[in-house]
Protein backbone atom coordinates (compact mmCIF):
# COMPACT_ATOMS: atom_id res chain seq x y z
CA UNK A 1 0.00 0.00 0.00
CA UNK A 2 2.91 2.49 0.39
CA UNK A 3 3.90 1.75 -3.03
CA UNK A 4 0.06 3.35 -4.07
CA UNK A 5 0.75 6.48 -1.75
CA UNK A 6 4.18 7.09 -3.73
CA UNK A 7 2.52 6.63 -7.07
CA UNK A 8 -0.77 8.70 -6.44
CA UNK A 9 0.80 11.62 -8.47
CA UNK A 10 1.45 9.78 -11.18
CA UNK A 11 -2.36 9.21 -11.92
CA UNK A 12 -3.36 10.20 -15.21
CA UNK A 13 -5.89 12.69 -14.85
CA UNK A 14 -5.04 15.33 -12.32
CA UNK A 15 -8.02 18.02 -11.46
CA UNK A 16 -5.32 20.88 -10.63
CA UNK A 17 -5.77 22.63 -6.97
CA UNK A 18 -7.37 26.08 -8.61
CA UNK A 19 -10.33 23.66 -10.85
CA UNK A 20 -13.55 23.33 -10.25
CA UNK A 21 -15.51 20.85 -12.15
CA UNK A 22 -18.96 20.77 -12.03
CA UNK A 23 -20.45 17.59 -13.42
CA UNK A 24 -19.24 13.91 -14.21
CA UNK A 25 -16.23 12.31 -14.21
CA UNK A 26 -15.90 9.07 -15.30
CA UNK A 27 -13.17 6.68 -16.77
CA UNK A 28 -10.63 4.05 -16.60
CA UNK A 29 -7.77 5.31 -15.24
CA UNK A 30 -6.70 6.40 -11.73
CA UNK A 31 -7.45 10.57 -10.79
CA UNK A 32 -6.20 13.19 -8.60
CA UNK A 33 -8.03 15.41 -7.20
CA UNK A 34 -6.59 18.93 -6.32
CA UNK A 35 -9.50 21.22 -6.36
CA UNK A 36 -13.30 21.10 -6.07
CA UNK A 37 -15.56 18.44 -8.22
CA UNK A 38 -19.00 18.71 -7.95
CA UNK A 39 -21.22 15.96 -8.97
CA UNK A 40 -19.88 12.56 -9.32
CA UNK A 41 -16.59 10.56 -9.81
CA UNK A 42 -17.08 7.11 -11.23
CA UNK A 43 -13.60 5.49 -12.36
CA UNK A 44 -12.08 1.95 -12.82
CA UNK A 45 -9.09 3.05 -10.68
CA UNK A 46 -7.47 4.43 -7.76
CA UNK A 47 -9.41 8.07 -6.95
CA UNK A 48 -6.95 10.20 -4.36
CA UNK A 49 -8.60 13.48 -2.85
CA UNK A 50 -5.34 15.28 -1.73
CA UNK A 51 -5.53 17.37 1.07
CA UNK A 52 -7.38 21.18 0.34
CA UNK A 53 -9.36 19.60 -2.10
CA UNK A 54 -12.89 19.82 -1.76
CA UNK A 55 -15.26 17.09 -3.78
CA UNK A 56 -18.91 17.10 -3.07
CA UNK A 57 -19.71 14.48 -5.18
CA UNK A 58 -20.25 10.50 -4.61
CA UNK A 59 -16.95 8.59 -5.36
CA UNK A 60 -16.71 5.45 -7.03
CA UNK A 61 -13.24 3.38 -7.65
CA UNK A 62 -10.84 0.55 -7.29
CA UNK A 63 -9.48 2.48 -4.07
CA UNK A 64 -10.25 6.01 -2.68
CA UNK A 65 -7.75 8.06 -0.66
CA UNK A 66 -9.14 10.77 1.03
CA UNK A 67 -6.64 13.17 2.62
CA UNK A 68 -9.29 16.96 1.55
CA UNK A 69 -12.72 16.78 1.98
CA UNK A 70 -15.50 14.79 0.51
CA UNK A 71 -19.01 15.21 0.66
CA UNK A 72 -21.02 12.29 -0.60
CA UNK A 73 -21.47 8.81 -0.67
CA UNK A 74 -18.12 6.59 -1.37
CA UNK A 75 -18.00 3.33 -2.61
CA UNK A 76 -14.90 1.50 -3.47
CA UNK A 77 -14.48 -1.89 -4.53
CA UNK A 78 -11.44 -2.44 -2.98
CA UNK A 79 -10.24 -0.34 -0.56
CA UNK A 80 -11.26 3.13 1.21
CA UNK A 81 -8.61 5.17 3.51
CA UNK A 82 -9.37 8.09 5.45
CA UNK A 83 -6.09 9.67 6.07
CA UNK A 84 -5.33 11.70 9.21
CA UNK A 85 -6.35 14.97 7.83
CA UNK A 86 -9.53 14.21 5.89
CA UNK A 87 -12.93 15.01 6.22
CA UNK A 88 -15.76 13.14 5.30
CA UNK A 89 -20.24 13.63 5.41
CA UNK A 90 -21.64 10.39 3.60
CA UNK A 91 -21.63 6.87 3.69
CA UNK A 92 -18.74 4.40 2.69
CA UNK A 93 -19.08 1.07 1.28
CA UNK A 94 -15.74 -1.21 1.08
CA UNK A 95 -14.39 -4.35 1.77
CA UNK A 96 -11.86 -2.83 3.58
CA UNK A 97 -12.09 0.03 5.50
CA UNK A 98 -8.95 2.47 6.67
CA UNK A 99 -9.71 5.07 9.14
CA UNK A 100 -6.61 6.93 10.66
CA UNK A 101 -6.14 8.73 13.66
CA UNK A 102 -7.46 12.77 13.10
CA UNK A 103 -10.04 11.55 10.35
CA UNK A 104 -12.94 12.63 10.84
CA UNK A 105 -16.12 10.90 9.71
CA UNK A 106 -20.04 10.75 9.84
CA UNK A 107 -22.02 8.50 8.00
CA UNK A 108 -23.00 4.94 7.27
CA UNK A 109 -20.30 2.27 6.76
CA UNK A 110 -21.31 -0.66 4.88
CA UNK A 111 -18.27 -3.62 4.83
CA UNK A 112 -20.27 -6.78 3.40
CA UNK A 113 -20.21 -8.41 5.92
CA UNK B 1 3.69 17.13 -7.41
CA UNK B 2 1.82 17.57 -10.62
CA UNK B 3 -0.32 20.44 -9.29
CA UNK B 4 0.55 22.82 -11.65
CA UNK B 5 -1.02 21.73 -14.55
CA UNK B 6 -4.37 19.74 -14.79
CA UNK B 7 -4.45 17.10 -17.00
CA UNK B 8 -7.54 14.65 -17.92
CA UNK B 9 -6.24 11.82 -19.29
CA UNK B 10 -6.76 9.31 -21.78
CA UNK B 11 -9.29 7.26 -20.59
CA UNK B 12 -11.15 9.63 -18.65
CA UNK B 13 -14.27 11.55 -19.56
CA UNK B 14 -15.54 14.78 -17.48
CA UNK B 15 -19.48 15.97 -19.04
CA UNK B 16 -20.42 19.12 -17.16
CA UNK B 17 -18.56 22.44 -16.57
CA UNK B 18 -14.68 22.67 -16.15
CA UNK B 19 -13.52 26.18 -14.07
CA UNK B 20 -10.25 27.50 -12.75
CA UNK B 21 -7.37 29.76 -12.76
CA UNK B 22 -4.81 26.61 -14.12
CA UNK B 23 -3.47 25.72 -17.02
CA UNK B 24 -5.33 22.49 -18.57
CA UNK B 25 -4.73 19.51 -20.37
CA UNK B 26 -7.14 17.06 -22.27
CA UNK B 27 -6.06 14.21 -23.44
CA UNK B 28 -9.50 12.17 -22.54
CA UNK B 29 -12.71 13.64 -23.39
CA UNK B 30 -14.97 16.33 -21.82
CA UNK B 31 -18.34 17.28 -22.88
CA UNK B 32 -19.97 20.44 -21.81
CA UNK B 33 -18.36 23.89 -21.00
CA UNK B 34 -14.74 24.79 -20.38
CA UNK B 35 -14.14 28.22 -19.02
CA UNK B 36 -10.19 28.75 -17.63
CA UNK B 37 -8.19 32.23 -17.17
CA UNK B 38 -5.13 30.13 -18.46
CA UNK B 39 -3.96 28.01 -21.66
CA UNK B 40 -6.07 25.01 -23.10
CA UNK B 41 -4.37 22.22 -24.70
CA UNK B 42 -6.66 19.50 -26.63
CA UNK B 43 -4.20 16.85 -27.30
CA UNK B 44 -4.05 14.65 -30.44
CA UNK B 45 -6.81 12.04 -29.80
CA UNK B 46 -8.69 13.86 -27.46
CA UNK B 47 -12.42 15.08 -27.81
CA UNK B 48 -13.98 18.11 -26.70
CA UNK B 49 -17.31 18.77 -27.15
CA UNK B 50 -17.51 21.99 -25.09
CA UNK B 51 -17.94 26.02 -25.33
CA UNK B 52 -14.60 27.35 -24.79
CA UNK B 53 -13.68 30.50 -23.14
CA UNK B 54 -9.83 30.36 -22.40
CA UNK B 55 -6.68 32.88 -22.71
CA UNK B 56 -4.61 30.68 -25.20
CA UNK B 57 -5.89 27.68 -27.02
CA UNK B 58 -3.83 24.59 -28.40
CA UNK B 59 -6.07 22.18 -30.51
CA UNK B 60 -4.17 19.00 -31.92
CA UNK B 61 -7.01 16.87 -31.37
CA UNK B 62 -10.97 17.36 -31.91
CA UNK B 63 -12.67 20.07 -30.62
CA UNK B 64 -16.63 20.66 -31.23
CA UNK B 65 -17.95 23.73 -30.16
CA UNK B 66 -17.75 27.41 -29.80
CA UNK B 67 -14.07 29.18 -28.93
CA UNK B 68 -13.43 32.12 -27.14
CA UNK B 69 -9.93 33.18 -27.03
CA UNK B 70 -8.77 35.99 -25.09
CA UNK B 71 -5.68 36.02 -26.67
CA UNK B 72 -4.66 33.25 -29.23
CA UNK B 73 -6.56 30.25 -31.15
CA UNK B 74 -3.68 27.29 -32.73
CA UNK B 75 -4.64 24.96 -34.88
CA UNK B 76 -2.01 22.07 -35.59
CA UNK B 77 -1.74 20.38 -38.31
CA UNK B 78 -4.62 17.14 -36.38
CA UNK B 79 -6.98 19.37 -35.46
CA UNK B 80 -10.37 19.04 -36.52
CA UNK B 81 -12.51 21.55 -35.26
CA UNK B 82 -16.00 22.84 -35.82
CA UNK B 83 -17.36 25.59 -34.30
CA UNK B 84 -17.35 29.99 -34.24
CA UNK B 85 -14.18 31.49 -33.16
CA UNK B 86 -13.60 34.57 -31.42
CA UNK B 87 -9.70 35.34 -30.86
CA UNK B 88 -7.58 38.34 -31.61
CA UNK B 89 -4.81 35.46 -33.01
CA UNK B 90 -5.56 33.00 -34.89
CA UNK B 91 -2.76 30.56 -36.02
CA UNK B 92 -3.59 27.78 -38.25
CA UNK B 93 -1.25 25.03 -39.17
CA UNK B 94 -1.56 22.84 -43.36
CA UNK B 95 -3.69 19.98 -42.55
CA UNK B 96 -5.78 21.77 -39.69
CA UNK B 97 -9.06 20.59 -40.66
CA UNK B 98 -12.25 23.58 -39.15
CA UNK B 99 -15.35 24.71 -39.98
CA UNK B 100 -16.89 27.60 -39.03
CA UNK B 101 -17.10 31.47 -38.14
CA UNK B 102 -13.59 33.29 -37.48
CA UNK B 103 -13.47 36.33 -35.53
CA UNK B 104 -10.84 38.26 -34.89
CA UNK B 105 -12.15 41.24 -33.51
CA UNK B 106 -10.58 44.63 -34.33
CA UNK B 107 -10.69 45.22 -37.76
CA UNK B 108 -8.53 48.26 -37.87
CA UNK B 109 -5.30 46.18 -36.13
CA UNK B 110 -6.17 43.60 -38.56
CA UNK B 111 -5.93 45.74 -41.68
CA UNK B 112 -2.90 47.71 -40.41
CA UNK B 113 -1.26 43.96 -39.82
CA UNK B 114 -2.06 43.08 -43.51
CA UNK B 115 -0.84 46.45 -44.77
CA UNK B 116 2.45 45.48 -42.92
CA UNK B 117 2.60 42.55 -44.39
CA UNK B 118 2.19 43.40 -47.82
CA UNK B 119 4.62 46.19 -47.53
CA UNK B 120 7.76 43.77 -45.77
CA UNK B 121 7.42 41.34 -48.82
CA UNK B 122 8.89 43.10 -51.70
CA UNK B 123 12.25 43.52 -49.22
CA UNK B 124 12.46 40.19 -48.65
CA UNK B 125 12.27 39.16 -51.86
CA UNK B 126 15.00 41.39 -53.01
CA UNK B 127 16.71 40.33 -50.79
CA UNK B 128 16.98 36.55 -51.97
CA UNK B 129 16.89 37.69 -55.45
CA UNK B 130 19.80 39.27 -55.08
CA UNK B 131 21.65 35.90 -53.76
CA UNK B 132 19.94 34.08 -56.86
CA UNK B 133 21.43 36.66 -59.15
CA UNK B 134 24.98 35.45 -58.10
CA UNK B 135 24.55 32.08 -57.48
CA UNK B 136 23.52 31.91 -61.68
CA UNK B 137 23.29 34.09 -64.35
CA UNK B 138 20.15 32.87 -66.44
CA UNK B 139 17.25 33.50 -64.46
CA UNK B 140 18.68 36.27 -62.32
CA UNK B 141 18.04 39.09 -64.62
CA UNK B 142 14.30 38.44 -64.73
CA UNK B 143 13.84 38.06 -61.58
CA UNK B 144 15.63 41.09 -60.19
CA UNK B 145 14.12 43.50 -63.04
CA UNK B 146 10.81 44.02 -60.81
CA UNK B 147 12.86 44.87 -57.65
CA UNK B 148 12.83 48.31 -58.18
CA UNK B 149 9.68 49.04 -58.92
CA UNK B 150 8.53 46.87 -55.86
CA UNK B 151 11.25 49.01 -53.69
CA UNK B 152 9.91 51.93 -54.82
CA UNK B 153 6.44 51.13 -54.89
CA UNK B 154 7.14 50.01 -50.93
CA UNK B 155 8.43 53.33 -50.27
CA UNK B 156 5.61 54.95 -51.78
CA UNK B 157 2.59 52.54 -49.60
CA UNK B 158 4.68 52.58 -46.90
CA UNK B 159 3.96 55.87 -45.37
CA UNK B 160 0.10 55.74 -46.22
CA UNK B 161 -0.74 52.45 -44.68
CA UNK B 162 2.01 52.13 -41.76
CA UNK B 163 1.68 55.30 -40.13
CA UNK B 164 3.26 54.45 -36.74
CA UNK B 165 5.66 51.88 -38.29
CA UNK B 166 6.82 53.64 -41.66
CA UNK B 167 9.99 54.59 -40.69
CA UNK B 168 11.01 51.51 -39.79
CA UNK B 169 9.67 49.66 -42.54
CA UNK B 170 11.46 52.11 -44.96
CA UNK B 171 14.64 52.41 -42.89
CA UNK B 172 14.56 48.59 -43.13
CA UNK B 173 14.11 48.52 -46.83
CA UNK B 174 16.57 50.98 -48.13
CA UNK B 175 19.61 49.26 -46.52
CA UNK B 176 18.35 46.22 -48.00
CA UNK B 177 17.84 47.32 -51.35
CA UNK B 178 21.44 49.11 -52.36
CA UNK B 179 23.00 45.67 -52.35
CA UNK B 180 20.93 44.59 -54.73
CA UNK B 181 21.22 47.48 -57.64
CA UNK B 182 25.02 47.55 -58.19
CA UNK B 183 24.31 43.84 -59.31
CA UNK B 184 21.06 44.01 -61.00
CA UNK B 185 22.98 47.24 -62.74
CA UNK B 186 25.73 44.73 -63.98
CA UNK B 187 23.62 41.55 -65.20
CA UNK B 188 20.49 43.47 -67.19
CA UNK B 189 22.30 46.66 -67.96
CA UNK B 190 25.21 45.23 -70.07
CA UNK B 191 25.02 41.51 -70.37
CA UNK B 192 21.69 40.19 -70.78
CA UNK B 193 20.16 42.55 -73.32
CA UNK B 194 17.16 40.97 -75.74
CA UNK B 195 15.97 37.51 -73.99
CA UNK B 196 16.03 39.39 -70.80
CA UNK B 197 13.77 41.58 -72.15
CA UNK B 198 11.56 39.60 -73.64
CA UNK B 199 11.12 37.90 -70.59
CA UNK B 200 10.15 40.46 -69.13
CA UNK B 201 7.95 41.85 -71.45
CA UNK B 202 5.93 38.17 -71.07
CA UNK B 203 5.47 38.99 -67.50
Amino acid sequence: MAKEKETKPMGNTVIGSSIVVDGEISGEEPITILGTVKGKVAVAQGVVVEAGATVEADIEGQTVTVSGKVTGNVTAREKLELRPESKMVGNAKAPRIVVADGASFKGNVDMDV
Amino acid sequence: MADKETVIGVETRISGEIRGEEDLVVKGRVDGKIHLSHALTVEKGAIVQADVDVRNLVISGTLVGNIVASESVRLLATARVVGDLAAPRVIMDAGAAYRGRVDMGDIEAARAAVASRSVAKPVASSASTAKASTATNRPAPPRVAPTPKTAAFAAKVAPRFVAPSASDRSAESAPAAPPAFPRVAGSVGSAAPAWAKKKIRRR
